[in-house]
């Protein structure tokens, strides 16, 4: 079953993530293929994250896809402009890439190209109503393609940023623009998200989208306190802090904390799936798929 | 016109998202945009820290310019605005997004923060806006906005 089948359905998804590597190597691809095939319903692949260049996500994905996984391709505002974008998009639905993610991008200033310039001729609500736009035959300058593309479109929240209310303006913006799916930041504070979610069913926006909350787990306290500290728009609860220094063995503190977490969000109303996101610990997907009783078996 | 834009079928089509039916800019025109642009300047430099992208949106923006945005976001914030509402690539400022909205709640302009704005036409770059809105080529600025609260509650429920 694919995505878009499992999405139009209503039926729990699982995402995974990789990140593609700073090498041509499409083997590391291959190999971190394996901890999600049959674990997962579709993997992002994402498009140069932290502004590091690596691998892109085009050819990544159609490694995935030769491995028998679906892929999501990440698509950023940053290092293309709307002729690229287009030109990319085609380029990847004809490689049969069926599912696009649509994001503005991290900044260039946090990568290692920090004195590239920043494209950002979109931003991802325009991105999102423009993949729309092809989907429905129309490119950017109105000439009507003789085959459109039929891509699933994704999108990000942040519910925890502020101002809080202008995160739901943002996400109603990007479900009118076309989002089928929404991918959230990782979830560290379960009542703020719970908060946010309730918002979101008031006004009815996890009808029109399948939100699927993000869960991200980890393997050290250096991790978490990275995370707090450096990666914009990630609010850590302390007691997870408090748990993973106290813990004996940190990576299975890690996984009980991700299963917790994830069995936590099966609960709250609207949620229509996880998006797990093991950074640089994919091997740990099967694992936590299996302790949560997330199962993609159809 | 090209095929595609100006057909009207659901809401967000082409011609919501691009302005590439609109006329465009002549030499002559751009003679007289420059004249233009430095009565605006004077105005709107100091009040708004223009960055002349010849296609202003301050009116739904509350009167903050998005285009001091280092991302030119042009449709809310990015995910990375601090606890505090500074800006993630220069913390020494306040999120552009961040003021927008506090801006809007304060005048009552919350509805017109849920208008997806065009993608920015590159060719209006250091134009007249001015001379842009009587042109037609871009959206005349919407000075009063009445049931803020009724519209936003329409539009959620939309």
């Amino acid at each position: 079953m694919t995505l878009r089948e499992k999405i139009d359905s209503n039926q729990f998804v699982v995402c995974g993530e990789i990140g593609p590597p700073q090498s041509c190597d499409g083997d590391v691809i291959r190999a971190k293929s394996k901890y999600f095939k049959g674990f997962v319903d579709a993997v992002n692949i994402t498009d140069n994250q932290t502004a590091i260049a690596r691998l892109s996500s085009i050819a990544s994905a159609r490694i995935l896809l030769d491995e028998g996984v679906e892929p999501i391709m990440q698509m950023t505002c940053r290092d293309r402009n709307r002729l690229a974008i287009q030109s990319d998009l085609l380029g990847a639905a004809a490689l049969g890439i069926r599912n696009v993610l649509c994001l503005t991008g991290d900044h260039q200033k946090f990568g290692d190209n920090p004195e590239a310039k920043g494209v950002f001729d979109l931003d991802s609500v325009q991105l999102i109503a423009t993949v729309s736009s092809m989907n429905r035959g129309f490119l950017l300058s109105g000439h009507e393609m003789k085959k459109a593309p039929a891509f699933l479109i994704g999108a990000a929240a942040n519910p925890f940023a502020v101002p809080f209310e202008m995160r739901l303006i943002r996400l109603h913006k990007k479900i009118e623009a076309g989002a089928h799916f929404i991918q959230t930041q990782p979830v560290f504070d379960l009542e703020l998200f719970a908060r946010w979610m309730e918002r979101v069913v008031e006004m009815g926006l996890h009808d029109k989208t399948a939100i699927l909350a993000g869960v991200l787990p980890t393997k050290s306290v250096k991790a978490l306190l990275w995370m707090k500290e450096e990666v914009p728009g990630v609010k850590i609860n302390e007691k997870y802090i408090e748990r993973m220094k106290l813990a004996r063995d940190p990576e299975e503190e890690g996984v009980k904390m991700a299963v917790e977490i994830i069995q936590a969000l099966k609960t709250i109303k609207g949620i229509r799936g996880i998006h797990l996101m093991p950074a640089l610990w994919e091997s740990i997907t099967p694992t936590i798929v299996r302790e949560a009783g997330l199962s993609t078996k159809n | 016109m090209a095929p595609g834009v100006g057909q009207d079928e659901e809401p967000h089509l082409l011609k919501d998202l691009v302005t590439c039916d609109r006329p465009p800019i002549s030499a002559t025109e751009r003679r007289f945009s420059r004249l233009l642009l430095f009565f605006e300047d004077i105005v709107k430099v100091p009040l708004f820290r223009c960055q002349h992208c010849g296609e202003c949106i301050l009116s739904s923006t509350a009167y903050v310019c998005s285009q001091n945005c280092p991302k030119k976001m042009r449709n809310g914030p990015c995910g990375g605005t601090g606890d505090d509402g500074s800006c993630e690539v220069y913390p020494d400022r306040k999120c552009v997004w961040y003021k927008i909205y506090y801006r809007s709640r304060l005048l009552n302009r919350m509805s017109l923060l849920y208008k997806i704005n065009r993608i920015h036409n590159h060719n209006l770059d250091h134009t007249s806006s001015w001379l842009n809105v009587f042109k037609k080529r871009i959206d005349a600025p919407i000075l009063f906005v009445r049931n803020d609260k009724q519209k936003v509650k329409d539009l959620e429920s939309r």
